[in-house]
């Protein structure tokens, strides 16, 4: 039975943690632990989530859990897997998963996640894409949407926050035909506990990206932290899918699918407007982003739909 | 040397005070003053300390002041018995509150009120900056006007000035004041008791646990392996607001138990009718609100922190008759 | 059983032997011989381990510590470059006490490229919290390979170690050694035991964060233990020579020092050449001796100085310098004896660098160049050999008697090097 609000465990694995309130990620660590349950095994790179979740003495995970080095979420968890399979521990019954932010994971980590992929250890690897280093005070990251304005790409009179487009590792990750990839959202929460669990009962290395709104980076109340993690898919500029790799859904090359593929998109500009790190864009720029989202709906309706 | 022990909450402003109030300090030769601000890994609304030191000679300790001249608290939640411990002999403590206190070391002022009216937003660091210029000497309003001149964005000049203005010239009305207001002792509930324990009314769940005792580095420090899910600290002191549930509205749709970033909405155990089906661990929760915006039935409601505490000793006093 | 290996080979074949369970390795000259050969024994199933491909050494180490947190012993293995790209995840294994073990084939850092022979690559890393261990032949660094893991895995030390073979001099070159048996490992070894792992009875938290008020005790810790390491090193290699019936000296090697007027201290192979031209002058009568060192992880500095008690002058020979001061192995011997209060004057030969070769010639120069110094006359402190040493000049005369001997002592059972 899958997984719902009814059911799904009252053990809490990540609690006590000092995040901002209202934080997107610590949402995103909390109900994956809860789907993937006791026996699990966690890995957090230097970034917010460890940096909030456990500070001797306060330590906040409930099951076993362990910082790695910057660039080693994928590398530490497929030493993990190593070790608990030399042991004989079967991977179907011990979870070992990953939680790295966005530069974390299509930045420094990128290189060890693709070694980890390529090696198709057994692993969950969930980025949680909170768009910037929040970790560091909101600076770029690949990940960073074109104009949201960071402490590096400040919005001034000669740019309006970041000038590149968010890098599409959700792609990236599926080019190398790993078994499972999937992306989601905290505005969807039944679709991402959905794919969580999808992603545990798949052998090999599995993928899923997900929004995670920051209040703090992205300039919004901490209150619409969920609201505006749902507006970013409502309007399009991001979106739920799933990729199966040939060797689960038996076709060549595997097989893309749009979970969500609404007839029509709420504004991109209301999007834009609630929040802080959006405020110096014109309304061309909008138009702009509006643009690049149709664009790539297009290509996803053609293609994976 | 005059040193200023800041306490706040991240986001509220205290280091934007600390390095005013430094650099007010040393505009003049022969003035020096540090500015720097505590680092830990807590984030936005978790209380965090800033300090400024000045004086006539350059500053070569650049330790955190424990003992200060002047200790300011920008979020009167976070004043607590224990406060003296931080003051100098002859010492000041202003703190942001309506609330009039008996001790003539405790100086209130309504920061949040002058900042709403002037500001239009209660930000209340640069209504301690004007406190300082009119109770220490060693401060000028004119440097401190001076400082948000040159360190704060042009847009915030005028209105800050006039907040500066406004403190130092209402001095003698607010730094007089005596009342019969006590640091109180927080509220007793949750001492030393784990998540679990001091929410009797949660089902049976795996749940990390508050712990206490003394730490022995012969044993934790050997490794960096310890005890999963061992708390040492609550979080109950970051909130400004707190959720309430209101029984009769809420429905168990669980939605708010789902989204709570913090895990701390639970599903009470044998809740009887007319008790909420969800329960919040208040020593836990951050008080984002998430849980009251994402109710469709409109059963979770946001009440003022202070307001809810007094509310507490209210009812337990009524209870004790 | 006797064997004709190469270095690389004679470790693969140790560390086959310590069942690892879990290898994670990525190549890089001049160690590529290991995890090749590493891998053919994953892959005709004489060694039981998991083997992951991994695509740096960053993920070599990284992944090797989260192998070992789970319980399992590890390995890798690497080289220059290599070694200074998983630098900061050594200072993850050392401050987690994951007790890998690492063989590390000192190699030239660049630039210029270079893939030769030197000491730069480990000496750089001293201090990133690792016992670091140098082998001067083969049979020392297959024996090594199985001693490092009962070192680092011990409950009292708990660290990981570097072994480290010199690029070619010992990795390419081929000896005659003794293999032990299974058995004879398996009665030195035991299985790794720890409670620095996850634990699903009672769950961990591991390699968190800690702040000021915590962090100096971790590190104070970490400090003592790798010291208690010295002890350890003592009783794993008593243990060793009661199985194997072949012993080690402990931390340093004293050759001869007892009575001599001069000592030149070395690192590595070297040593063997360093052996051979001290005995010859041994012959003729010069008072000279050899300090080798075997530890530079915890450092064995009383041991240092008290080898050096009565020297009138010590020469520290090292493929290494720490550029705009001197050698790191010289200034770390020239601290001990500060600390003994010992006033001896001290040389520092810098050579073997980016592979270039240290002659028997060049050997005599330097114990004539410090036969010179005990005699009182000045030289410059630090020498760079076949540059500005006076050791090229002094050994000049050397050069022909010596050519085509063979330094080292391959068939050295049962005696204590």
């Amino acid at each position: 039975m899958a997984v719902n609000a009814k059911n799904i465990t009252n053990d809490e694995f990540f609690y006590g943690h000092k995040a901002c309130a209202g934080c997107g990620g610590s949402l995103v660590v909390r109900q994956a632990l809860k789907v993937l349950g006791p026996k699990t095994v966690c890995a957090l790179p230097a970034g917010c989530m460890s940096a909030v979740g456990f500070n001797f003495p306060q330590l906040c995970f409930a099951n076993n859990a362990m910082i790695t080095p910057f660039a080693a979420t994928a590398a530490v968890l497929g030493g993990i897997r190593a070790g608990l399979r030399a042991q004989g521990l079967d991977p179907a019954e011990y979870q070992v998963v990953g939680f790295a932010g966005d530069g974390g994971t299509a930045d420094i980590g990128l290189q060890a996640l693709s070694g980890a992929i390529d090696r198709n250890d057994d692993i969950i690897y969930i980025c949680y894409d909170n768009e910037a280093y929040m970790n560091t005070g909101i600076q770029k990251s690949s990940l960073t949407p074109f104009g949201a304005k960071t402490t590096t790409t400040p919005a001034g009179r000669n740019a309006h926050g970041c000038l590149t487009n968010k890098k599409s590792l959700f792609e990236v990750v599926a080019a190398h035909g790993i078994p499972y990839a999937a992306t989601a959202s905290i505005g969807y929460l039944n679709d991402f506990i959905r794919k969580v669990e999808r992603a545990s009962q798949i052998r090999g290395t599995k993928y899923i990206h997900v929004i995670a709104p920051c209040p703090t980076g992205w300039g919004h109340g901490v209150d619409a932290t969920v609201d505006i993690a749902k507006d970013v898919v409502d309007c399009g500029l991001w979106y739920l899918a799933e990729y199966e790799g040939e060797q689960v859904c038996g076709r060549t090359g595997g097989k893309f699918t749009l979970n969500r593929n609404p007839k029509e998109f709420t504004s991109v500009e209301r999007y834009l407007r609630s929040q802080g790190r959006f405020r110096a864009l014109t309304d061309e720029e909008v138009a702009l982003v509006q643009a690049g989202r149709d664009a790539k709906w297009e290509q996803m309706r053609r293609d994976w739909a | 040397m005059i040193e200023v022990l800041w306490h706040g909450r991240g986001g509220q402003g205290a280091f934007t005070a600390a390095r005013l109030l430094g650099a007010a300090c040393s505009f003049a030769d022969g003035r020096y003053a540090l500015a720097f601000p505590s680092f830990g890994p807590e984030r936005r609304g978790a209380p965090m300390r800033a300090f400024t030191k000045f004086g006539t000679a350059p500053i070569g300790d650049r330790s955190a002041v424990e003992q200060a001249d002047y200790v300011i608290y920008l979020d009167e939640t976070l004043l607590a018995p224990g406060w003296e411990q931080e003051l100098k002999p002859g010492g000041r403590v202003l703190v942001n509150t309506k609330r009039v206190f008996a001790d003539e070391r405790l100086v209130g002022i309504d920061a949040d009120g002058i900042a709403s009216e002037l500001l239009g937003r209660p930000i209340p660091n640069t209504v301690f900056l004007g406190a300082l210029a009119a109770l220490c000497p060693q401060v000028s309003a004119d440097d401190a006007k001076e400082a948000v001149r040159q360190y704060m964005a042009p847009k915030l000049h005028e209105r800050n000035v006039a907040v500066i203005d406004h403190v130092v010239a209402t001095a003698g009305e607010w730094a007089q004041a005596r009342g019969a207001d006590v640091v109180e002792e927080p509220e007793a509930s949750g001492a030393d008791l784990s998540p679990q324990d001091a929410c009797p009314d949660a089902p049976e769940r795996r749940i990390p646990t508050l712990r206490s005792g003394d730490l022995d580095p012969a044993v934790y420090a050997r490794t960096t392996c310890w005890d999963g899910g061992y708390l040492v600290s609550r979080n109950a002191g970051w909130r400004q607001v707190r959720p309430v549930v209101d029984a009769a509205a809420c429905t168990g749709c669980l939605v708010c138990y789902m989204q709570c970033p913090d895990g701390t909405v639970y599903k009470r155990r044998d809740a009887q009718a007319g008790e909420s089906p969800v329960g919040i661990d208040l020593d836990f929760c951050k008080g984002c609100g998430i849980c009251a915006r994402c109710c469709k039935f409109g059963a979770i409601r946001m009440v003022n922190e202070v307001a809810a505490l007094a509310e507490e000793r209210a009812a337990q006093e009524g209870a004790g008759r | 059983m006797k064997r004709f290996l190469s270095g690389d080979e004679a470790f693969a074949e140790g560390v086959r032997l310590a069942r690892p369970q879990v290898i994670s390795a990525y190549p890089i000259t001049p160690q590529t011989v290991v995890v090749e050969r590493l891998s053919e024994m994953v892959e005709d199933g004489s060694l039981d381990a998991e083997y992951l491909h991994v695509e740096s050494e960053h993920t070599a180490l990284s992944a090797a510590m989260g192998a070992s947190a789970t319980g399992v012993r590890t390995f890798t293995a690497t080289s220059s470059q290599g070694l200074l790209y998983m630098a900061e995840v050594l200072t993850y294994a050392a401050g987690g006490r994951f007790p890998i073990v690492m063989m590390n084939a000192n190699r030239a850092t660049a630039l210029p490229w270079n893939i030769y022979g030197d000491q730069r690559d480990s000496l750089a890393l001293l201090d990133h919290g690792w016992i670091q261990a140098y082998a001067e032949d083969n049979q020392e660094a297959l024996d090594l390979a199985l001693m490092s893991f009962a070192i680092a895995e011990d409950p009292r030390v708990s660290t990981p170690f570097m072994v480290n073979l010199d690029g070619f001099a010992l990795t390419h070159t081929y000896e005659a050694i003794d293999v032990p048996t299974q058995e004879q490992a398996d009665a030195f070894l035991p299985p790794y035991v720890t409670t620095n792992k996850f634990d699903f009875q009672n769950p961990v938290n591991m390699g968190y964060s800690a702040g000021p008020e915590f962090n100096p005790y971790y590190k104070y810790y970490e400090h003592l233990d790798m010291n208690a390491a010295a002890e350890v090193i003592d009783q794993a290699e008593t243990a060793f020579a009661q199985v194997m019936g072949r012993s080690y000296p402990g931390m340093i090697e004293a050759v001869d020092c007892d009575d001599a007027d001069v000592v030149l201290v070395t690192l590595g192979s070297i040593t063997g050449l360093a052996r051979f031209v001290a005995a010859d002058l041994r012959e003729r009568g010069a008072k000279v001796g050899v300090l080798k060192i075997r530890y530079m992880r915890p450092f064995p500095g009383d041991m240092i100085a008290s080898a050096l008690e009565g020297a009138k002058a010590v020469g520290v020979l090292e493929k290494d310098v720490s550029f705009g001061a001197e050698g790191t192995v010289f200034t770390n011997v020239c601290s001990a004896l500060q600390q003994a209060g010992l006033a001896v004057p001290a040389v520092n030969f810098v050579g073997g660098l980016g592979g270039s070769n240290i002659s028997a010639a060049q050997m005599h120069g330097m114990f004539a160049a410090l036969q010179e110094r005990a005699d009182g006359q000045d030289m410059k402190r630090v020498q760079f050999l076949g540059i500005d040493s006076v050791a090229d000049e002094l050994g000049g005369d050397f050069a022909q008697e010596d050519a085509g001997s063979a330094p080292g002592d391959a068939d050295s059972e049962g005696e204590v090097r």
